[in-house]
């Protein structure tokens, strides 16, 4: 289950990958591919009411 | 004509015509592989846990899942070595009338095309597989489920004895309706409920391809969940066309070097030795970003995801940094450039080596998983 999520950019300002929290404590960097599990996941999260950290670039 | 019953081509020592192109469609089918660990206890999540390619869905209780080692019985007679195991650790009901205990299996839909699945022409599906359980039971239920239409099947199964191995086999009809997806995401899951909340009960076993029903998914309820309660399970088998018990084919050992590869596409690790080891080198880019290029072992199914414990940098000065975070990631299938961050202490473009430390068997996982 996520706890958080947290969006990170490049050093060019593009959005670059989430940094995703679980229950277990695990942390994942998680690319911006929607073939990604855990990218589906965020987006299942969000959907269901989950937001995410976006502290910008 | 399943290729499995091509007739009269001679057979390999497994058992298979000559001829057929003896790939398996389950990877990991004897549990050999367990990348992440052999064992996990206060086990209670959602996750890939012990054994590769089998995803863990076990929100009722918790458990101690392991990948066992056999030394005896029918299983291992048949040459199985390894299995994966459940061990109740705490019992509970459902905490909710949507929580399950599930044993999953994914296949991406370019590797189920052989089934011809949606035509006219589609091939019946059988499941074989070893189990062993400290409980007897009844009419079981192994679903396949078809994530790129919503649809699934249903097959059962009884444990007769005890702590006694025995080997099923489960046919499914096919099903003109619905082609699976022909690229790398998933097409079929084969899930084998355990327990579940009253959500997965209150229909009847699909035993022909419907739409998805989670009222039909765990008819009659195993209700793994009373202390120290055990499931196990090995070779797990699925073929195209239909077989019983004399006309499967034997089960498609491969050399562990090529089923560790297979698993590669979906999972890797570099350190996790408990010792120091080597990962990659990378260059300073800052006093605290450290940008590090990694090779994939074998190519990926997608961009993977990025886990880590403790990880250090190393500096020309062979002064070791914690990694705190990796915050930046170009990655492919084959390769990634990574944004490893460390405390300050680094000068820009220093050379420096990425490590799995001794202490906590330091690792970076990659995950590709479905």
């Amino acid at each position: 289950m996520i706890v958080s999520v947290e969006k990170k950019y490049d050093t060019e300002n593009n959005p670059n990958c989430y940094l995703v929290t679980y229950t277990d404590g695990a942390i994942w960097t998680v690319p911006l591919d929607e073939a990604n599990r855990h990218y589906q996941e965020i987006l299942e999260w969000v959907a269901n009411g989950g937001t995410i950290v976006d502290n910008g670039a | 004509m399943p290729l499995n019953t091509i007739p009269n081509k001679g057979l390999t020592s497994r058992g298979y015509p000559s001829d057929r192109l003896v790939t398996p469609i389950i990877i990991n089918g004897d549990m050999s592989v367990a990348q992440r660990s052999t064992s996990e206890s206060s086990y209670g999540s959602v996750a890939y846990s012990t054994v590769d390619r089998f995803k863990t869905v076990f929100e009722v209780g918790t458990y101690t899942v392991s990948q066992e080692s056999l030394s005896s019985g029918n299983a291992y007679n048949a040459g199985f070595r390894k299995a994966f195991k459940a061990l109740v650790t705490s019992t509970a009901a459902p905490g909710s009338a949507g929580a399950q205990t599930t044993f999953e299996h994914r296949i991406e839909g370019q590797n189920l095309q052989i089934f011809k699945k949606g035509t006219s022409n589609a091939e019946s599906f059988t499941l074989a597989f070893w189990v062993k359980s400290s409980k007897t039971g009844s009419n079981l239920q192994v679903n396949l489920r078809d994530t790129d239409n919503t649809r699934q099947v249903g097959g059962t199964y009884d444990i007769s004895a005890a702590d006694t191995w025995e080997k099923k086999i489960i046919n499914f009809p096919a099903d003109t309706t619905g082609a699976f997806n022909n690229d790398n995401g998933l097409s079929l899951n084969i899930e084998w409920f355990l327990d579940g909340g009253s959500n997965y009960s209150g229909g009847a076993v699909p035993t022909a391809w419907e739409a998805s029903s989670n009222a039909d998914r765990n008819v009659t309820n195993f209700d793994l969940a009373g202390a120290t309660d055990s499931w196990h399970i090995t070779g797990v088998q699925l073929e195209v066309g239909e077989f019983d018990s004399t006309t499967i084919p034997s089960f498609p050992f491969e050399s562990f070097e090529n089923n560790l590869s297979k698993c590669q596409r979906y999972f890797q690790v570099f350190g996790n030795t408990g010792g120091f080891e080597g990962i990659t080198t990378g260059l300073a880019g800052s006093s605290t970003a450290n940008w590090c290029q990694l090779t994939y072992v074998n190519s990926m199914r997608s961009s993977p995801s990025i886990s880590f414990t403790n990880l250090v940098i190393t500096d020309r000065t062979s002064a070791d940094h914690n990694v705190t975070s990796i915050d930046n990631v170009h990655s492919g299938l084959s390769s990634l450039a990574m944004r490893c961050v460390t405390a300050s202490g680094f000068s820009a473009r220093d050379a420096v080596a990425l490590t799995a430390k001794n202490t906590g068997s330091g690792y970076l996982r990659l995950d590709s998983e479905l």
